[in-house]
């Protein structure tokens, strides 16, 4: 009996050794996320029930006129075409994105790091400096326009920035590596001898691609389209920037009622609602991407 | 984006409490919330790119008081961190209706005139108003209006007000303030209504005209509306007076024009918080500031009207000339009141008119 009982202890302190040296590991991003991620979220969540003051003060009264006003035509209005030009910059990237990390996970090694280093060279320079640089390229009088009319392809400049299409220039640009890197990721991993299987058993290239390349780097592409698009619906500095602020985005609303309009707790609504779609649409994208 | 930015908030407020807790053990004479003489520092908080960091270093030179100087890009930023509380502010520097937003709630202490002799040099159309009655509160900074900008060479009609200004043949070539209550208070003045009057009745009145003029607007940007202008991206402008002072000593072709329907005049004024731990140094630093030779230093950096008239006379007369830091007739500017709870209506007004755009 004694002896069963010191095995027992004996394995359980075993058990316990390395459990709590992964806690002790874990702790530092636990800590992390806890400090920035849950605790931020959880006074958004608290906010959103709240109501303001005069001042712009958060006056705590339990209230769910904040979610209703959420759903206001404006609103939805603006968050569905937030959604779009999402879904379009996704869309775009995956079309861009997909055959340069094709080709760099093909490629040898030393031009395969190359090639790498250079999709992350601008990640060296900061965000607004990246934006104000395609201002300057795409200004009536800028470079692009400049150089267009010298060589007599166009006779009056081309308005692109500060229009949709700006918008949509400047997201692609600023997530096109979240995109890239990813599937490069699955690429590299990819077995050629899978490729070559397909072909000797008679599928064409475009069989080859979709029924076997495309399944296999599956994960790469739903990971590059979640790095993509939740951060491109929250996106407010471009559309200020390049857009011109003409058209508000869903970004755009949530900033103006934590500044303009200082109103945290309508804000606080808004960004929960934004954090229960992102919720929603991790889940069905991950329970896609595990094919049973 | 937002989630870094509550993110920095959880942080600094456990931050403050670390501070909070901390101060009573501290052996410094000045943490203890009390105003005493002789404070050592100054934590002044203003607008960014309003402070010439030449009057901040002769300031300590000559006081030996270290001034920490934070800055913000709105009043409404400024109101937040100050009711946090986390930092004690011994200045701020809110615009006309942010002080009496302020002063409504109690978030300002009285000035003690007798420590600055130097208001004297205030212009008398500055004291006294509607928001700081009694000017007990507040000292003028700098003042300045929002007005029409044009670039002559591309615009040759002349354009004296919004009427002139929002017209068909101009669609896609105006940049204006991305501010919701500037634009609402310029269809006020045009339908010769008060700008401070936005009741939900007036603010149907605006909504069909300011969904026209937002239908011809090419650019909104509050923070550097002249780039849009210097870039020929567009040739006509609603910006600050400032910014239209800086595109003239640029360049002549850009002529600023006061709407003759009226505009809106700012004063952004320092003033003390409740609370203040050094208010004998933040006495000192107005009075400071307002000495003819250091204003005159705000005016050559930052080219807005400057409320102080001892200052004007050491201008140049080519700056006295720029007719947007100096217009002819101001006699139709109007300051903003605080508004209260109807910013959100402006908010949602404006958000619609855009995204039906």
């Amino acid at each position: 009996m004694a002896a069963i009982l010191d095995q027992s202890d004996s394995n359980q302190e075993n058990q316990r050794h390395p459990r709590l040296i992964g806690w002790m590991l874990l702790s530092p991003l636990l800590i992390w996320l806890a400090l920035f991620v849950i605790a931020p979220a959880a006074i958004l969540f608290v906010y959103s029930f709240c109501s303001r003051d005069a001042l712009g003060q958060v006056v705590y009264d339990f209230n769910l006129g904040n979610y209703a006003r959420v759903f206001d035509p404006i609103y939805i209005k603006i968050l569905l075409r937030s959604i779009g030009y999402a879904a379009l910059t996704t869309i775009i990237c995956i079309i861009l994105g997909y055959p340069v990390a094709y080709f760099i996970g093909k490629a040898r090694p030393d031009t395969r790091n190359l090639l790498l280093m250079l999709v992350m060279i601008p990640f060296w320079t900061s965000f607004l400096i990246r934006t104000y640089a395609w201002i300057t390229i795409l200004k009536s009088e800028g470079l692009m326009n400049g150089m267009l009319q010298y060589t007599k392809l166009i006779s009056a400049p081309i308005e692109i920035l500060y229009t949709p299409y700006a918008i949509i220039i400047g997201l692609v640009y600023a997530y096109l590596p979240f995109m890239i890197l990813p599937i490069y990721g699955s690429v590299e991993k990819l077995d050629n001898a899978l490729v070559e299987a397909a072909m000797d058993l008679g599928a064409g290239p475009v069989r080859a691609f979709s029924n076997v390349i495309i399944p296999l780097t599956w994960p790469g592409i739903v990971a590059g389209t979640l790095l993509v698009f939740i951060p491109s619906i929250g996106m407010f500095a471009i559309t200020d920037l390049m857009g011109g602020a003409r058209v508000p985005m869903i970004g755009n609303v949530i900033q103006n009622q934590f500044l303009q309009a200082r109103d945290w707790p309508f804000g606080a609504a808004l960004g929960m609602t934004l954090m229960f779609l992102f919720i929603i649409a991790f889940a069905l994208l991950t329970r896609k991407s595990h094919p049973a | 984006m937002k989630r870094t930015q509550l993110a920095c908030l959880a942080l600094a407020s456990i931050l403050a409490l670390t501070f909070s807790a901390c101060s009573p053990k501290s052996s410094d004479p000045t943490a203890s919330g009390k105003p005493t003489t002789g404070s050592k520092q100054l934590n002044l908080f203003a607008w960014s790119e309003y402070v010439p960091q030449a009057i901040i270093d002769d300031f300590t030179k000559e006081t030996g008081i270290k001034v920490n100087y934070e800055t913000y890009a709105s009043n409404e930023e400024m109101v937040s961190k100050l009711v946090a509380g986390a930092t004690p502010y011994d200045l701020v520097m809110p615009s006309e209706y942010t002080v009496e937003a302020l002063l409504k709630a109690n978030k300002l202490a009285p000035l003690d005139l007798t420590q600055i002799p130097n208001i004297k040099n205030i212009a008398p159309e500055y004291t006294n108003l509607a928001h700081d009655p009694g000017f007990k509160y507040s000292v003028p900074w700098m003042s300045g209006s929002v007005g029409i900008v044009v670039n002559t060479e591309k615009i040759t009609d002349p354009v004296t007000g919004y009427a002139d200004f929002f017209q068909e043949k101009h669609k896609g070539r105006i940049v204006v303030l991305n501010d919701n209550r500037e634009m609402v208070s310029w269809v006020l003045n045009t339908l010769g209504l008060s700008i401070n009057d936005v009741s939900p009745a007036n603010l149907e009145k605006v909504r069909p005209i300011l969904a026209g003029w937002i239908k011809m607007v090419k650019v909104f940007d509050s923070d550097s509306p002249k780039t849009a202008l210097l870039n020929g991206d567009v040739d006509l402008g609603i910006v600050w007076s400032g910014e239209a002072a800086i595109l003239y000593k640029e360049n002549k072709k850009f002529k600023y024009t006061l709407p003759k329907e009226g505009a809106h005049r700012f004063i952004d004024s320092l003033a003390i918080p409740v609370g203040s731990p050094h208010a004998d140094a933040a006495h000192l630093f107005i009075n400071y500031i307002l000495r003819p030779e250091v204003s005159v230093i705000i005016s050559q950096n930052f080219p807005y009207t400057n409320p102080n008239l001892e200052a004007r006379k050491l201008l140049t007369p080519e700056e006295l000339g720029n007719p947007a830091s100096y217009p002819a007739d101001s006699s139709m500017l109007e300051t903003f009141r605080d508004i209260g709870m109807a910013a959100a209506d402006i908010d949602k007004l404006v958000t619609d008119l855009k995204s039906s755009n």
